[in-house]
């Protein structure tokens, strides 16, 4: 009975174990025979994530406004191409031609610099995510603390730009951005943790691997929903969006950190804040919803035949795509939040709640307490 | 929050500074227990998160009308204030009898109702209802005034002219008793000349512009007469009415 979907599998070369072969693995491997080939892996890298950072810039804030208008019973743009598809293109070249202002008692170096450090971070987050067993350019094996230590390293961007803006909003919501991120910063790394406790490795492509029985936000007892719900919120506040965008708060703080900043260094922070989104729902996908990893269920093979059908790059996209949906859920949804209701929610809230969490978690494991353990 | 529950009011006499005075006493809001109040703020925001998704999810509820591709089948709100115009009976008459009470309700003085007795019966009936437009808020207050219901706010809001003396309109096409008093009569002639003509800019003084010196008056809608009544002697026009300057 179980024959035809094993058939199929066989077919598709995709047999119980996935192989995984990243794009700096191919790169080495050519290295010993042919340096040019190596060199075209790297460019084809380069191109892919600039294309991607491209295409996320353009869709993401499209399908934002798309859907902020249709929660809110409007219907967006509409004129520019067929429902407004190409909205954001016109934007885009109205914010390349505009004037670059520097206020004149900035500092300018780090003015010019802090833009480029913003969206430097989800860049270098975009290399080491798998996107499909094929499409992943460096598989770090301390994936996971690569990723937190470059996400940490986010908000020094946004202090710069507040502090040489030399602007006492761009300076409040500089501060409020540092002081909110590294508190989060906390709750995210304790729920990644759960999760790296549970598939025994950093590596986001091992911890892919890990979840073929499935995934571990459903796997591990209840710990790993926790875990998922506490990095949700802690990353939404992360990436600075509603309702935890206390540093650009319109009506407080003007635009908040990058008040100041005009035409092209202002859609870089404003792209980097849309790459972020997408690199949290990735790294949401990878870690919780099992990545690339269709969806199967323990030892049921012809159930996982079927689901081995659809790619895995499917997988990815449409578990990020939900992620990310839900986060713009969240954004037209909720209320700001006061920046001590902020800080009472992560410190007394979920930073107690991830410490628990992981505890558990770390009993469960101890006692191999988990659905579907490895035979 | 409230911490106070207005719900269980108490009216007591209690001693305050040696004088026995009446006072209200309220208890206090008993706040509900920590975890219920956390319950309810995730209850909070699941019911705010459904309510969006509804709307995500059903397009019909959009409000947005894509104004100049839609003019065809705009759709108005029921409240909708634009312009002032008359209301006619299924004979195209008027209802207006001249009594001014919405020239008096009308806060801004953009109402002027000029009266004069007619020629046929001596009453006293309409001769021209002028409204400024560039004065006018739309308050509706003359609406709500006028005890015949005879005038309402239209929908027409493509109003925009090139010179404010073109935002006077004259409301009424003809000028005579209101419908009312009109259909006592039964002679169709008598009829006929108990009415005049009078255009949407018509009025005493040029009101389409026509004159003005520099000024193309309004090519505004072609003026339907609403008139079934076949108006055979019409009064003169008025100086420069209907004049095309070009």
């Amino acid at each position: 009975m179980n024959s035809a979907p094993h058939i199929i599998q066989i077919a598709l070369g995709a047999a119980s174990s996935w192989q995984v072969k990243t794009v700096s693995e191919r790169a080495a491997d050519a290295l010993s025979s042919n340096i040019w080939e190596s060199i075209a892996y790297m460019a084809v890298a380069l191109a892919a994530v600039g294309l991607l950072i491209t295409f996320l810039g353009l869709s993401l804030i499209y399908v934002e406004r798309k859907l902020a208008a249709h929660f809110q019973c409007r219907l967006g743009p509409m004129r520019v191409g067929p429902h407004g598809i190409f909205q954001t293109l016109a934007d885009t070249i109205k914010l390349l031609v505009k004037e670059d202002i520097i206020p004149q008692e900035a500092d300018k170096p780090m003015h010019l610099l802090a833009p480029f450090l913003c969206l430097a971070v989800p860049v270098l987050i975009l290399g080491v995510v798998p996107y499909s067993p094929m499409t992943q350019i460096a598989d770090v094996n301390i994936g996971v603390l690569f990723v937190t230590a470059v996400g940490g390293f986010g908000v020094m961007g946004i202090l710069l730009g507040g502090w040489s803006s030399n602007n006492k909003w761009s300076m409040l919501g500089a501060m409020r951005a540092g002081a909110q991120i590294i508190s989060y910063e906390v709750s995210a790394t304790l729920a990644l943790l759960v999760v790296v406790l549970f598939a025994g490795t950093m590596s986001l492509a091992g911890i892919v691997e890990s979840q073929q029985q499935g995934w571990w936000i459903w796997r591990a007892h209840g710990v790993g929903i926790v875990a998922f719900i506490v990095y949700v919120i802690a990353s939404t506040a992360e990436i600075n969006r509603t309702p935890f965008d206390i540093p650009e708060g319109e009506s407080e703080l003007t635009a908040g950190f990058h008040t100041e900043y005009s035409g092209l260094r202002f859609s870089f922070f404003f792209l980097a804040e849309f790459i972020n989104m997408f690199v949290v729902a990735a790294l949401t996908s990878t870690l919780f919803l099992g990545g690339w990893m269709p969806f199967h269920i323990g030892e049921w093979e012809a159930f996982n035949g079927v689901m081995d059908l659809v790619p895995p790059g499917v997988w990815f996209v449409g578990k990020s795509s939900f992620i990310i949906f839900v986060i713009m859920w969240f954004r037209w949804t909720f209320p700001r939040l006061r920046v001590d209701q902020l800080m009472h929610l992560e410190w007394k809230v979920l930073l107690p709640i991830g410490l628990i969490n992981l505890l558990a978690a770390a009993l469960l494991v101890l006692r191999h307490l988990y659905f579907f353990p490895a035979a | 929050m409230s911490f106070m529950d207005f719900t269980d009011l108490r009216y007591e006499k209690r001693t305050l500074g040696g004088k026995i005075l009446p006072v209200v006493v309220c208890p206090r809001f008993n706040p509900r227990s920590q975890p219920m109040r956390v319950f309810d703020a995730v209850k909070g925001l699941l019911q705010g998160m459904r309510l969006t998704l509804g709307y995500l999810l059903s397009p019909s509820k959009i409000v947005t009308q894509q104004y100049p591709e839609n003019r065809a089948t705009l759709k108005f709100p029921e409240r909708y204030r634009a312009i002032l115009k008359f209301k006619y009976d299924e004979n195209g008459l008027h209802k207006c009898t001249g009594c001014k009470n919405c020239e008096v309700a009308c806060p801004n003085a953009s109402i002027k109702v000029i009266t004069r007795d007619s020629v046929i019966t001596e009453d006293h009936e309409l001769d021209r209802y002028i409204w400024r437009l560039d004065s006018c808020m739309f308050c509706n207050a003359c609406v709500q005034a006028c005890p015949f219901d005879a005038i309402e706010m239209g929908h027409a809001f493509e109003n925009a002219v090139y010179d404010r003396r073109l935002l006077i309109y004259g409301l009424n096409p003809i000028a005579g008793p209101a419908a009312s008093a009109l259909e006592n009569e039964e002679d169709p002639e008598v009829r006929r000349r108990m009415s005049d003509p009078r255009t949407i800019l018509g009025g005493p003084i040029p009101l389409n512009g026509a004159g003005l010196p520099n000024l193309k008056p309004v090519a505004a809608a072609p003026f339907v007469d609403p008139l079934p009544i076949a108006v055979t002697d019409p009064l003169p026009p008025e100086d420069g009415e209907g004049e095309e300057v070009s």
